[in-house]
């Protein structure tokens, strides 16, 4: 008689599929872990309010999971998650152009509020270094402003490429380029 | 590479960004280490970027303990879709109402003994995906089982359950039986069910 240890389940599509769905789970939420503060900040920046750029991260893990369930390209998931947030962002935009008319005019507005420890003037002038950061910044094209902000945020050239749809060495002249503007701006 | 006087731009901002070739390393770090003029533009160009970066940080606001959300979301989003790819098996292969039923039957015309679980004390605990433990037994989730439905108060029917069934509905055993003859065989099995009256899971008790 065949005993039951020697029963071996097996080829049970579902329990495959559950057992993977935990695990593109797990991935996702490190990946939150890691990266929804800077891809939140990203997403502010381009205009976003923080209520709108909080649901806008999370749409990104959300269709993530459906990447990854279909079995989509896993490799360089970080530039993944910037390049699905940047094109919801700019698509919000889109949708609220006509309320919205100054692309960077809330960015300071919906910062943390100064720390309590400083005086008002140091707050004043903690805002007006902001305020003239911000004007130059916006003196730049938007994709030496794209690439500078995604630098910001840590990603590398190649990653950069992948959202914005540039080449590396592109990247690199706008980054150039960016940054000896604003050197001359400043 | 021959040493250059002094570093261009690009060269002094892909530094800063550790995106320089090797080869082109092995010359730029020297040269930054010893000459004056291009530390200075390369401090200018870092406190340009940690600007940046300030103000960037500025527009996201106070942070806020959304993971939670966000867990509960991806549960929901995958149960929904685990559901429809299931009914897709489900109608490729036309076995899961049939197991359904025949399962359902024989509970009613053959059941060995039937036991029900004690709805206190914790006896049902998820241990993993796909897998569940009920009174220390852990059973194979079936895949028309509904995931919303309680499993407070399910009983336990022990059974002969075709492999033919079994094998219909995935589940499949090794060394495999020899051909059909295989298939015609049962095995013991306790079958959980739910309170609709559907199989939840099934644990293989022996071949007897």
């Amino acid at each position: 008689m065949e005993s039951v240890g020697n029963l071996a389940m097996a080829g049970a599509v579902w329990e495959t599929d559950l057992l993977e769905d935990t695990s593109v789970q797990r991935l996702i939420l490190e990946q939150y872990d890691r990266e929804q503060l800077s891809l939140r900040r990203y997403v502010a920046f381009l205009g976003i309010d923080p209520e709108t750029a909080f649901e806008i991260v999370q749409e990104c893990f959300l269709k993530l999971q459906e990447h990854l369930l279909a079995r989509g390209d896993r490799t360089n998931l970080r530039a993944w998650l910037y390049r699905v947030a940047h094109n919801l962002a700019r698509n919000s935009q889109s949708a609220f152009r006509s309320s919205r008319t100054d692309f960077l005019a809330d960015v300071t507005l919906a910062g943390d509020p100064p720390a309590r420890s400083n005086s008002a003037e140091q707050d004043l002038l903690a805002r007006e270094r902001l305020d003239l950061m911000n004007s130059a910044i916006q003196a730049l094209s938007p994709a030496q402003r794209d690439c500078l902000v995604l630098r910001s945020q840590g990603l590398k050239y190649r990653e950069i490429a992948d959202v914005l749809n540039l080449s590396t060495s592109t990247v690199g002249e706008n980054i150039q380029r960016g940054l000896e503007k604003l050197k001359e701006l400043l | 590479m021959n040493t250059p006087d002094h570093l261009t731009n690009d060269l002094l901002i892909r530094a800063l960004d550790d995106e320089l070739t090797p080869e082109e390393a092995e010359v730029i770090d020297p040269h930054l280490r010893v000459c004056e003029a291009c530390k200075g533009r390369s401090a200018e160009f870092r406190f340009l970027s940690g600007k940046i970066e300030s103000l960037v940080a500025t527009a996201a606001g106070p942070a806020a303990a959304q993971r939670q959300a966000l867990a509960h979301k991806l549960e929901t989003q995958a149960r929904s879709s685990l559901a429809r790819r299931s009914s897709r098996l489900a109608l490729g292969f036309g076995w899961t109402m049939a197991l359904a039923a025949s399962l359902a039957l024989m509970a009613v015309l053959l059941p060995r003994w039937i036991h029900p679980v004690k709805p206190a004390g914790n006896t049902v605990a998820q241990v993993q995906s796909g897998m569940f433990e009920v009174d220390g037994e852990n059973f194979i989730l079936l895949p028309y089982s509904n995931p919303d439905l309680s499993t407070a108060a399910p009983h336990i029917v022990q059974m002969q359950v075709p492999v033919g069934s079994l094998a219909a509905a995935g589940i499949t055993f090794e060394p495999v039986s020899n051909g059909a003859q295989g298939m015609d065989r049962s095995v013991l099995a306790d079958v959980l069910f739910g309170m609709d009256g559907q199989p939840l899971g099934v644990h293989v008790v022996s071949l007897d």
